[in-house]
């Protein structure tokens, strides 16, 4: 027994004596000013932009005798003054007061990044909140960075399959691109998102979700959805709740995506949502309001735009010198009222590679995903698209305009010529095919099977509103007889005379056996 | 353009430079009378502190905080001085010395916005960190 003491007061000693208590000089600041998260400091004379700053607070000196009531809290250094710093506080700020002092770290301010954040639930700071064990990591990825250049890129070539057939179809999404997600309150912003990251299992993308200013009972629901569907195994939530400071909003998209470029410097995918960017400007101009930084048009600063467009660039499809990863941003934007015109939605509008527009008169006219097909866009297009899919999508764009064209016409039903009731009859079968619940991700090889059903009119005899029955039995019937043509649209990723045949043979074999 | 209280302190310094007390006195009431003029006798405070740091820096003369456990003797306090001096190049320096029992033992240095923590109580912390990792 004796033995194994000696052996621990041994390491023990060894230990201390490893750590060099040398006294250097540190430079220190005074808090002179603090409220709402932010603090004004003054001294500090060598703090650099962005740098974390550590405040200590003690706590009166009724109960000094303990020697565990100083607490230190972490600041970042965001207005250089002429003879004081302004600095935003992340986290609880109340402790502080003035006359504290505040140290430099000499850090830029950056996160832990690690592989086993996986699956885990983090706040802004890296740090585990769902109550499992500490993250522990000795890398870290600096906040803001500079998005790589011209030179660093690809062209975005690769589909991400999201698993909606609306948007797969019709607004297809490359690894690399950066898809605006805009609508209204509850119009299902949140739901593409979510079921973009399901159809992500056994993909071999990391996703990431970023719940900016988002109530607690949202993101958990949204966790506990995620495990159900066990997606939780490549995701990782960063979350910035709404009783968190405004300065963990503002700092949770830039974590997110410094955790997602640790990813991508691996040659990994990433798919990054941040849910939403709104909420993040909002942040950002309390912050700024409480620096006294001026403000402009509806009260946001006048870097608002950069805000943004510093974060969104930072999304790109790497060359294959760097590893080939790349970071897929689906960002979301709140409109009041439907208003894409306002300040925030149309900056971001211009960044992005192209949006995806949900109305609430769709959503309450049972369309969902309440896609207005004809404002929503993908401006990398086409590029990344498996052929397969963009030789059934051209068709399915155009009868879905003739559609909309003749739709007004629609009422005077039997007076028609047989032409145009053809087409409005194609269009509404094409408006319930690209209906789809949510947490129901469909495999690209199944949206090509009854995209090339519907657009060669082999449901045009179905009645519309058994469309949806129709389509469900004839994926399950695909898979327990047809697996093999799956298979193959999978492997040829397009529609060959061979893939045609077998497609052919099985929607007809389906239909023989089908009874509405 | 507004002008800082530092701004002010200097043109008050390069006023004041090298001239004896009875032409002193005239430039200050002068140096008043601008600033009611101006509005600004909300700065004089600011002015005065400014004026200090201003007067300090150029003259080589250091204020310095030492913060003690205990009471320090007075070969203790020459010796901190005289390091202060060496470290900051000054001519001259200023020494306030402030006893607090919580720092345990050795001592603060505060220099400006430089500090040098050489007390006990920061070592513990120090180790403290270090056994955590």
């Amino acid at each position: 027994m004796s033995s194994q003491k000696d052996y621990i007061i041994e390491q023990l000693k060894k230990q201390v004596e490893g750590i060099k208590t040398e006294t250097k000089t540190e430079k220190v600041g005074t808090v002179v000013e603090i409220g709402d998260g932010v603090a004004k400091i003054s001294g500090l004379s060598d703090a650099m932009a962005s740098e974390m700053l550590e405040f200590t607070t003690t706590r009166t000196d009724a109960d000094s005798a303990r020697t565990d009531t100083e607490k230190t809290i972490l600041g970042v250094a965001l207005n250089l003054e002429e003879d004081q710093v302004g600095a935003m506080v992340l986290g609880d700020y109340k402790g502080i007061k003035e006359g504290d002092e505040v140290k430099s770290t000499g850090r830029i301010l950056s996160v832990p990044v690690a592989e086993k954040m996986i699956g885990r639930v983090v706040n802004p700071l890296g740090f585990a909140i769902d109550g499992k064990e500490e993250i522990k990591s000795d890398k870290f990825y600096p906040i803001e960075k500079n998005a790589p250049g011209v030179i660093a890129r690809k062209s975005v070539y690769q589909p991400v399959q999201t698993g909606i057939k609306a948007i797969d179809a019709m607004i297809p999404i490359g690894r690399g691109q950066r898809e605006l997600i805009i609508g209204d309150r509850q119009t299902g912003k949140t739901a593409i998102a979510i079921d973009a990251i399901i159809n992500q299992s056994g993909e071999d993308v990391v996703c990431i979700y970023v719940a900016i200013g988002q109530k607690e009972s949202k993101v958990a629901r949204i966790v506990a959805e995620l495990e159900k569907n066990g997606a939780m195994e490549h995701t990782i939530v960063v979350v910035a709740g709404a009783s968190d400071p405004a300065s963990f909003s503002f700092i949770a998209p830039y974590a997110g995506c410094a955790i997602g470029e640790y990813f991508m410097d691996q040659g990994k995918d990433v798919l990054i949502v941040y849910d939403d960017l709104s909420k993040h400007a909002w942040a950002y101009r309390q912050i700024s309001l409480i620096l006294k930084r001026p403000p402009g048009r509806e009260a946001y600063p006048g870097d608002i735009f950069y805000l943004h467009s510093r974060l969104l660039e930072r999304s790109a499809k790497l060359n294959d010198d760097l590893g080939g990863g790349s970071i897929t941003a689906l960002p979301i934007i709140e409109t009041q009222a439907g208003d894409v015109s306002a300040y925030i939605p149309t900056n971001v509008i211009s960044i992005t590679d192209g949006q995806i527009y949900l109305e609430s008169d769709l959503f309450y006219k049972g369309i969902r995903p309440a896609l207005n097909v004809g404002l929503s866009v993908s401006r990398v297009g086409s590029a990344a698209q498996i052929k397969a899919m963009k030789k059934v999508a051209g068709k399915l764009r155009l009868d879905l305009a003739q559609f909309r064209e003749l739709e007004a016409f629609a009422q005077f039903g039997s007076d028609l010529d047989e032409k145009t009731r053809k087409q409005i009859e194609r269009g509404k079968r094409t408006v319930e095919v690209l209906k789809q619940a949510q947490y129901e991700p469909i495999s690209v090889e199944n949206q090509v099977a009854v995209l090339y059903a519907l657009t060669q009119g082999y449901i045009d005899d179905v009645k519309a509103e058994k469309v949806s029955d129709w389509e469900r039995d004839f994926h399950k019937y695909l898979k327990s007889t047809h697996k093999e043509t799956l298979d193959l649209i999978k492997k040829e990723q397009d529609l060959t005379d061979k893939v045609v045949k077998k497609l052919k043979k099985a929607i007809e074999g389906f239909k023989e056996i089908y009874q509405g | 353009m507004k002008i800082s209280a530092k701004q002010y302190a200097q043109a008050l310094y390069d006023l004041t430079g090298g001239k004896s007390e009875a032409d002193v006195g005239g430039v200050i009431i002068k140096f008043a009378e601008e600033l009611k003029r101006g509005g600004q006798l909300k700065l004089t405070n600011k002015i005065i502190e400014k004026f200090n740091e201003i007067w300090n820096e150029q003259n080589g003369i250091i204020e310095a905080e030492v913060v003690s456990a205990r009471g320090l003797e007075s070969y203790q306090v020459c010796k901190a001085e005289n390091y202060i001096k060496e470290k900051y190049k000054a001519k001259k320096v200023v020494l306030k010395n402030r006893v607090d029992g919580n720092i345990k033992g050795g001592i603060i240095i505060k220099v400006g916005d430089e500090i040098m923590d050489g007390s006990v109580a920061g070592k513990l912390r120090k180790l403290k960190e270090n056994l955590r990792k």
